[in-house]
């Protein structure tokens, strides 16, 4: 059962609403030239909501620099001879995420685990306490190669403060009614709010039971191996020929890191004014593929191998992030598999193990 | 009574952010080793157990890593032994009494000293595995009483090497300590033992083997040897423990850079039972 309905130019009056209050973050359409088609959608922040593109099918980046920049500062200090003061940095700017999709649902509900897991990462919790979700649910694979069913991440029961599920554009005009899901009281304030959205009637109801049904058929499975297995399956694939063979291909660029939405690896470094003695110390967004990831003094580097570095990825994420987090480490977007420089596909990978074992 | 202000406050909750301490004392022991002696404002102590880390600031440069090396027993201060290996370690190696330090910690696993309680204990030291290995020693020494049999084996590779010299002497002396030092490769002067640290098992009596708890603490090679000399003794994988190094940043299980297969050097060590580690494929590799 749907919470509300709502048409499309009622739903771009809340955002514009809610972009009274909080800076808005959405699908952009981009003229990529070099595409086929020469579009792309990039989640961007926007003044007004019909600078959004709802229409998009997905965004070539997930949102997770808004809640975790590829690089912040974590505290600034001064310092004279007698010590030092440190000031932590905290982003607070009050934001809504427009248009999330599921998958990248997933992974912020990952990363609300990971970032308070033992210890609690407040650089993180300041924006995620400060963000809005509205997401957008997909009636179907957004595009080739995902395998987001797979990974469970195709559906969101939860993570978002409203959800939107594209019915299909009315049969009195050609203007898209959404289902609204509430998926938290301040979801529920802003769609109550104003006169916008409407009570679902009996039509909608079925409008909306035939969207699920729709959807249900639309996506298929893409790895040989349910998710329940693929510890077992990689339980016994730690020394295959595969990572070898694969990985000899892989240009250690970590590409695939930067594009998928679940990294969250990042490096420290600091940064001063030789003359004042004050600086500050950042963080930015580092990656397992990188040759220097696990390199100390003296040369010594625990990963040296590409094909040891892509393993390292594909357990984390498929298995060792859900067994110390309890959330699945991959939503499958397939980002990284769009991103590889080289081609390298996790679908392949898995399926490629499955049909060894 | 201080007031405390609400920056002040959230930078001590803050993650990352370090408290200030104060070098009190700096021994320079080798040419790369440097034994700082810090305590924070006020006296407070550290709080750590043996065998736990701390991270290390020069706020500008960056942080680093460093074992604790002096026991919680002896609360008002505590000591690091600094290996000057790059930029952060060189920058500390300039520090002086009266320097400002930023800690982050203690951080990670030590040894379960309630585990140990009531145990012969032997500990393997190799280089600088000495420096982690040391909270431990103090930690036995000051409570002596707490334990049986009490066995140490330290072996580095030339005599100019050899870290707390004032120590050994102490633990050469001392009839609470059953210590053994060798050097892999001897000079003129020295007049001990020669040969690599394994040579050393000679010198122990018969081990209990269900009495004896194990800690080797040194570089990968070493530990490989010392361990299967261990195990030869009948002494179960889960009555050894060890420490892992590795790249870390955070220092809180988040960063990532630690990972040793599913655990964290930084979280769930750095000192993990020989049992669990022969399970990490990535561990002693
Ligand atoms: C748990 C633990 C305990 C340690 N205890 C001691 C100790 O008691 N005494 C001592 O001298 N050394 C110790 N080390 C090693 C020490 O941390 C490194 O030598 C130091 O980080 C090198 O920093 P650098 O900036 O001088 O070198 P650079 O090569 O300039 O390194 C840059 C940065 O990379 C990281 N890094 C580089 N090497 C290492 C490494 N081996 N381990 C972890 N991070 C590294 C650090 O963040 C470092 O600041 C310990 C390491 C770990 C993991
Ligand atoms: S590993 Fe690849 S498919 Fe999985 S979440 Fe990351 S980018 Fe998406
Ligand atoms: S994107 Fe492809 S080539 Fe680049 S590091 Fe990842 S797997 Fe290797
Ligand atoms: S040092 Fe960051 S996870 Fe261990």
């Amino acid at each position: 059962m749907a919470d509300r309905i709502i048409r499309h130019s009622d739903l771009m009056k809340l955002v514009d609403e809610v972009a009274r209050k909080r800076r808005i973050i959405g699908p952009v359409a981009r003229s990529v030239p070099e595409c086929e088609p020469p579009v792309r959608y990039f989640y961007e922040d926007v003044e007004r909501a019909d600078q959004l593109d709802l229409s998009f099918r997905y965004c070539v980046y997930s949102p997770k620099r808004f809640l975790t920049p590829p690089s912040e500062t974590l505290f600034a200090f001064d310092q004279d001879d007698g010590g030092f003061v440190a000031a932590p940095q905290y982003d607070r700017r009050p934001t809504a995420l427009v248009g999330v999709h599921p998958c990248d649902i997933h992974a912020i509900r990952l990363y609300d685990r990971v970032f308070d897991l033992e210890h609690r990462d407040e650089h993180y919790f300041a924006r995620r306490g400060a963000t809005m979700i509205i997401g957008m649910d997909c009636p179907g694979p957004c595009t080739d190669g995902v395998f987001c069913k797979d990974m469970g991440a195709n559906v969101a029961e939860a993570g978002f403060d409203a959800m939107l599920y594209p019915l299909g554009t009315d049969t009195d005009g050609d203007e898209m009614r959404y289902a609204v899901m509430f998926g938290t009281k301040a979801g529920r304030e802003w769609l109550l709010y104003s006169r916008q959205s409407a009570a679902p009637n009996a039509d909608d109801e079925r409008a909306f039971e035939k969207y699920q049904a729709d959807k249900e058929a639309a996506f298929s499975f893409a790895l040989r191996t349910r998710r329940e297995d693929l510890a077992e399956l990689l339980g016994r694939s730690y020394d295959s020929l595969l990572w070898d063979a694969t990985a000899r291909r892989c240009y250690s660029c970590g590409s695939c890191n930067l594009s998928c939405p679940t990294c969250y690896c990042f490096d420290i470094t600091d940064e001063t004014d030789l003359a004042s003695g004050s600086g500050r110390r950042w963080r930015e967004w580092d990656g397992c593929h990188l040759p220097e990831f696990a390199l100390v003094a003296g040369d010594h580097n625990f990963r040296p191998k590409a094909a040891s570095r892509l393993r390292h990825r594909i357990y984390r994420k498929a298995v060792w992030i859900q067994e110390r987090s309890g959330v699945v480490g991959c939503v499958g977007c397939a980002r990284c598999d769009r991103a590889c420089t080289a081609k390298i596909n996790s679908v392949e990978i898995y399926n490629q193990l499955a049909e060894e074992a | 009574m201080t007031t405390v202000d609400s920056s002040e406050r959230e930078a001590r909750a803050d993650l990352y952010v370090p408290m200030s301490a104060q070098v009190v004392d700096v021994q320079q022991m080798t040419d790369l080793e440097v034994l700082l002696r810090a305590a924070f404002d006020g006296g407070r102590p550290l709080d750590h157990c043996p065998g736990q880390f701390v991270q290390v600031s020069v706020l500008g440069v960056g942080e680093c890593p460093i074992s604790v090396c002096s026991s919680p027993t002896r609360p008002d201060y505590f000591e690091l032994c600094v290996r000057r290996v790059g930029e952060v370690t060189a920058h500390i190696h300039r520090l002086e009494k009266g320097s400002v330090i930023g800690i982050r910690g203690p951080l990670g696993r030590g040894f379960d000293v309630a585990e140990l309680h009531g145990k012969d204990i032997l500990i393997v030291a190799g280089g600088l595995g000495i420096a982690p290995a040391r909270s431990l020693i103090q930690y036995v020494l000051d409570e002596r009483q707490q334990f049986g049999a009490f066995h140490l084996l330290y072996g580095v590779r030339s005599p100019a090497e050899l870290l707390y010299r004032d120590d050994l002497t102490l633990w050469r002396e001392s009839p609470d300590v059953n210590f053994h030092v060798t050097v892999d490769r001897p000079d003129e002067q020295w007049r001990g033992r020669s040969g690599v640290v394994t040579t050393l098992f000679r010198e122990l009596p018969q081990l209990d083997p269900t009495e004896t708890m194990v800690a080797i603490i040194g570089p990968p090679l070493m530990f490989k040897f010392a361990v299967l000399e261990v195990l030869a003794r009948r002494i179960p994988q889960n009555s050894i423990y060890c420490s892992l190094e590795r790249r870390m940043k955070c220092g809180v299980g988040i960063c990532g850079h630690c990972q040793v297969n599913n655990v964290y050097a930084c979280l769930d060590g750095p000192v993990f039972k020989y049992g669990q580690l022969k399970a990490l494929r990535e561990a002693l590799e």
